[in-house]
């Protein structure tokens, strides 16, 4: 099970356009639908978890392999999901300068916000519909979207108000 | 104003030590105000633009960042170094929570607050994506492939290799046209 985390993580690690958020559905359809490792909730409860702790977002996915293979498990999936993506980094770092400024480079970038919007939207959708679309989901993830949206408000005390709401509402 | 690499592997190791501790909520923000403002390590117009090549590129973009920098101030052993710092206090904290949390999982009010918490960041993505989407207001190609892009994953549950190729192929062609 964490080879087959470990690789699949690896490639999904190439194709995460916009990071995290982007491959969020993707993740949850291997290890939910796929292979049946954990339920939709259980995955939308390690997502709190990690949003719930400092540092960035793809820690989640140390979680998702802790959840499937232990300790061991989480730190290969991490490693396989940033490996790849680090190496693709490290070595364009370098040729940055003379990428910047390149037509083919900006179509590309054109290109990859739509996308990027449409990834990230079902990631968010894919999370806050771990029962389905049932009011209450609707409810909590609307007020969460509008209120970072419209001010603000450090995203903590929306997660905040999210568990007070979930508190009342599930 | 001067700004000046950190001069050893060890002040590399500690500044990114802290922007993982103390990034709750996000750590762009706390990237930027450690190496920028306090260490002072790069100037804000260098680090924009680290930030728009680690953007482009697929991955975690602030673990990018850690790597792209690493390898700039001190090489290879920098790129290891900076990225471990950044993630090693964020590790124990989130391990510790859901070592915690599995204690608690079968309590239904705990349940209950921890879905509402994962709702609710399902509910920022959606906010992040209505910010990055305000461009796209005026380009109904863009809106088009947007929508669709999200029927076909979200709705249809299609995996996200079989939607990317044709996606970027689409987003390709309309960015060439001057549709996008």
């Amino acid at each position: 099970m964490i080879l087959h985390i470990a690789f699949y993580f690896a490639v999904l690690s190439l194709v995460s356009v916009g990071g995290i958020p982007s491959v969020m559905p993707e993740m949850q359809r291997l290890v939910v639908d796929v292979e049946g490792w954990m339920s939709a909730a259980e995955y939308t409860q390690l997502f709190a978890i990690g949003q719930a702790a400092p540092g960035p977002n793809v820690l989640v996915t140390a979680l998702i392999g802790w959840k499937v293979a232990g300790i061991a498990g989480g730190l290969v999936a991490l490693g396989a999901f940033c490996g790849p993506a680090a190496a693709l980094a490290y070595t364009i770092g370098g040729y940055w300068d003379r990428m910047r400024d390149a037509p083919w480079r900006k179509d590309i970038q054109r290109a990859l916000v739509p996308i990027t919007v449409g990834f990230i939207v079902s990631g968010g959708y894919v999370l806050a519909t771990p029962q389905g679309p049932i009011w209450q989901s609707a409810v909590i993830a609307g007020t969460s979207a509008a209120t970072l949206y419209a001010t603000k408000l450090n995203p903590l005390w929306i997660l905040a108000a999210g568990g007070v709401l979930g508190y009342f509402l599930f | 104003m001067e700004y000046n690499p950190p001069k050893s592997l060890l002040e590399l190791y500690l500044g990114f030590l802290s922007i993982g501790a103390r990034s709750f909520g996000g750590v762009l923000p706390w990237a930027h105000r450690t190496m920028v403002e306090e260490r002072r390590w790069i100037a804000p117009g260098d680090f924009a633009e680290v930030l728009a090549l680690c953007q482009f590129l697929p991955g975690p973009n602030v673990g990018n960042v850690s790597v792209v920098l690493g390898r700039r101030w001190f090489g290879p052993v920098g790129s290891v170094v900076a990225f471990a710092g950044l993630m090693a206090l964020p590790l124990v904290w989130v391990f510790g929570l859901a070592l915690l949390y599995a204690d608690f999982a079968t309590h239904p009010a705990v349940r209950a607050v921890v879905t509402g918490v994962g709702v609710a960041g399902g509910g920022l993505f959606i906010g992040t994506a209505l910010k990055l989407a305000k461009p796209l207001v005026q380009k109904p190609w863009a809106l088009a492939l947007a929508v669709s892009c999200f029927g076909v994953i979200a709705i249809g549950r299609m995996s996200l290799f079989a939607v990317l190729p044709v996606a970027a192929l689409l987003g390709w062609l309309g960015a060439r046209r001057g549709l996008i």
